[in-house]
């Protein structure tokens, strides 16, 4: 079993390393293949190591296995650990399941780019940082990982290296990430002053429990999962994030990295569960950001950044499973939505590359017609997206959403905001669909649409779209919180509710979801789809994004800069530069001095020697 | 032990040491200062042949050796310049040569 973890683990990075070393020995359409094999090979290694660990029963199935000590400081060792158990092998299915299926995509997506290999190597790379991240055995692993999946985003969101504007998104991403990152570690410096380990075990064992110093850990954890997950109020990143190639979007920005927060709170649960008051935070910051995006969403022209906000919005429900306790839920809901969530950028994928890279849906309106492949996958990504019973949103979302009614008055109060906005991914994801997907083409998609040898797109674009339409719409049968639960037995041992809806709670609210789903979709239908009503204008507050990016440019950026020039005006010209000129001045003025001394007669050179020694003489003869 | 006590050599290099030091400073021909220094050495010189006597080690006589080696070598320097000086007909004084002046 720990076998196959370490082959998941390290195929990526051999892939990622070969393409590197090879260079332009090989050609592009190697480069493409190792790192499709890699990953699929990386799967086929976790799928070996799922099926070892079912065979075992469920007292025995979780596994470490340390290769080295990876650092030592004093009392304290840290090895290179590998813990592989039930959470973190659903991770790994899922990051190297979707990841071989995007990666695969990504050759037909990526053909004819002339850095197809850097684009390869890149992704193998975040391959592997993603499930050093998962497979981490102690925390200091995590963050290992943690800090090398914002590189691979900050490569990837700026592989477009000609244009100004991934760069910029790269940088913000970077940054707002190496925020987390960095309260991230201050948690784990709290941890090991207070507990004198990293690793998972000792950790849950030693912490404190209640009080400052468990809250602040929490909240140093909570710190790096928001800004990964691009929950509030580390947000802006991601919908700039979507600057890079539709494939990155789908695997990093949609996918896996930006869940990686929920893991985090999931896997770290017993530090939460000391610090309540963070863990609720934690599920407000959720319902806050899924109703916050959901609104913004609806006013969105770009059709990558509606569905980015529609991924913040939906980590916001993992936030609030999370942060409520039901932890089993907020994995599947993670699950679930790797699925419809990859399905549907990839998807918007194939339309922007058959209509030469636009992605304005107002340009793009109509192309379904065109489409019908393109436009069917997308409607069950849609359906999936607002929880509309078969499809696997259904039963992820609304498991989370019941979950809040066990709570008191504060779970009411997010399950309110939960219904909200599903009746609001009701409404944006329908939008988007009438809107792009019915109805005439537009004059531009007439004229800039073009098939790919009489298809929609290359073959390993569609067939791979297409296993992800049949996941989405049976993924979610995986598990039905009122009847059956596998996946909620499976991680009992490591993540066990403590929330537990009743059953009668979750029947209706499986049906006040649908419910107000199907609303969202009607009001959508009669404004976009058929025009019944005009569209309301969009309120500028909308339009700006409830005004994040100029918050945080005054609250930063003036600041800082209005500081720096004033510290430039008042202390570095008079202090620093006039400190300077004087130092100039004194030495200039005492060597010109000075060199008068040297008046080249010889004589006195050597009047001033022996009266040197004279003096030396006196001196050592009067101490004697 | 024959001879005269060792207060007399430290005088007698003493007295040396300071005729050699008055004629570096005071004289301004280049010959002279040459051959003043080479008696400041001789003080020396002398000074460690007498210690060496008294202590009955030989280090004072084979250092004194090796300073006359030295001195041997400063003079053929020394009038070497002096010789150069004089076939450019330059003036043979000191105080004259002071274009090293700051």
């Amino acid at each position: 079993m720990t076998t196959a973890a370490w082959v998941c683990l390290l195929l990526p990075l051999a892939s990622a390393a070969v393409i590197t070393v090879c260079g332009t020995l090989i050609p592009r359409r190697a480069a493409a293949y190792i790192s499709t094999l890699s990953t699929f090979g990386a799967f086929a290694a976790a799928a070996v190591a799922f099926a070892e660990m079912w065979s075992k029963s469920p007292g025995h199935r979780a596994a470490t296995t340390t290769s080295w000590t990876w650092l030592s400081a004093g009392p304290y060792h840290f090895g290179f650990t590998l813990l592989v158990d039930q959470l973190s092998i659903v991770m790994m299915l899922i990051v190297s399941g979707v990841g071989s299926l995007i990666v695969a995509y990504s050759v037909g997506y990526m053909d004819g780019e002339d850095e197809e290999r850097r684009f390869f190597a890149y992704m193998s790379t975040f391959l592997f940082s993603m499930l050093l991240l998962v497979e981490g055995g102690n925390l200091l692993l995590l963050l290992a990982g943690w800090g090398m999946v914002g590189l691979s985003s900050y490569l990837l969101i700026g592989y477009y290296q000609e244009r100004a504007s991934a760069i910029a998104a790269a940088k913000k991403a970077f940054v707002m990430n190496a925020f987390g990152d960095a309260t991230m570690a201050l948690a784990l410096f709290l941890l090991i002053q207070h507990t004198g380990a990293l690793g998972y075990a000792s950790v849950f064992a030693a912490s404190p429990h209640g009080g400052a110093v468990a809250n602040l850990i929490a909240l140093g954890l909570l710190g790096g999962a928001v800004a990964k997950s691009a929950q509030l109020p580390l947000h802006t990143w991601l919908p700039d994030a979507m600057e890079g190639p539709t494939p990155v979007s789908a695997l990093i920005h949609a996918a896996t990295m930006v869940t990686a927060g929920v893991y985090l709170i999931v896997r770290c649960h017993p530090l939460f569960e000391k610090a309540y008051v963070i863990e609720d935070l934690a599920a407000g910051l959720g319902a806050a950001t899924l109703l916050m995006a959901g609104l913004i969403a609806l006013v969105q022209t770009d059709i990558k950044r509606v569905i980015a906000y529609s991924t913040m919005s939906q980590i916001g429900y993992m936030f609030v499973g999370a942060g409520l306790g039901a932890y089993p839920n907020a994995m599947f809901h993670l699950m679930t939505h790797a699925f419809f969530k990859a399905l549907l950028f990839l998807a918007a994928g194939i339309a922007i590359h058959a209509v030469v890279g636009e992605q304005d849906i107002r340009k793009l309106a109509g192309v379904g017609k065109l489409m019908p492949f393109t436009k069917w996958v997308f409607l069950i990504g849609s359906l999936a997206l607002v929880g509309i019973f078969p499809f696997a949103g259904f039963f992820s979302k609304d498991s989370i959403i019941s979950s809040a009614l066990d709570h008191g008055w504060y779970g009411d109060v997010i399950y309110a905001a939960c219904l909200v906005g599903a009746f609001l991914t009701g409404i944006y994801a329908f939008r988007l669909f009438f809107i792009v997907f019915t109805g005439e083409p537009s004059a531009f998609t007439r004229e800039h649409f073009h098939r790919h040898h009489g298809q929609e797109g290359p073959t390993s674009m569609l067939w791979t779209v297409g296993t992800l339409g049949v996941l989405s719409v049976i993924g979610g049968l995986l598990q039905f919180a009122p009847l059956w639960h596998p996946l909620t037995d499976w991680l009992a041992p490591v993540a066990a509710p403590i929330v537990e809806p009743t059953n009668a709670e979750e029947w209706i609210t499986s049906a006040v979801a649908i419910a107000v789903g199907l609303a969202g979709i009607a009001v959508a239908w009669a404004i976009y789809g058929a025009r019944r009503v005009a569209a309301p204008r969009a309120l500028p507050a909308l339009e700006k994004k409830f005004y994040w990016d100029e918050l945080y440019d005054i609250v930063w950026y003036r600041t800082s800069d209005l500081l720096a020039r004033g510290l430039y005006a008042f202390v570095e010209l008079p202090l620093i530069g006039g400190s300077l000129a004087a130092v100039g001045v004194v030495f200039g003025t005492g060597s010109r001095e000075l060199s008068l001394a040297q008046n080249g007669l010889v004589r006195s050179y050597a009047l001033a020697l022996a009266s040197g020694l004279a003096v030396l003489t006196v001196v050592f003869l009067a101490v004697r | 032990m024959h001879g005269p006590d060792i207060q007399w050599y430290v005088v007698l290099s003493a007295i040396l040491f300071a005729t050699g030091a008055l004629g570096v400073l005071l004289r301004r021909n280049p010959l002279i200062i040459l051959l003043s220094v080479e008696i400041m050495l001789n003080a020396a010189n002398l000074l460690l042949i007498a210690m060496s006597r008294l202590h009955g080690g030989e280090d004072g006589q084979i250092f004194a050796i090796s300073v006359m080696a030295v001195a041997a070598s400063e003079v053929v320097v020394g009038l070497g310049l002096i010789v150069a000086m004089g076939r450019r007909q330059v003036d043979l004084d000191v105080d004259k040569l002071r274009t090293l002046r700051g």
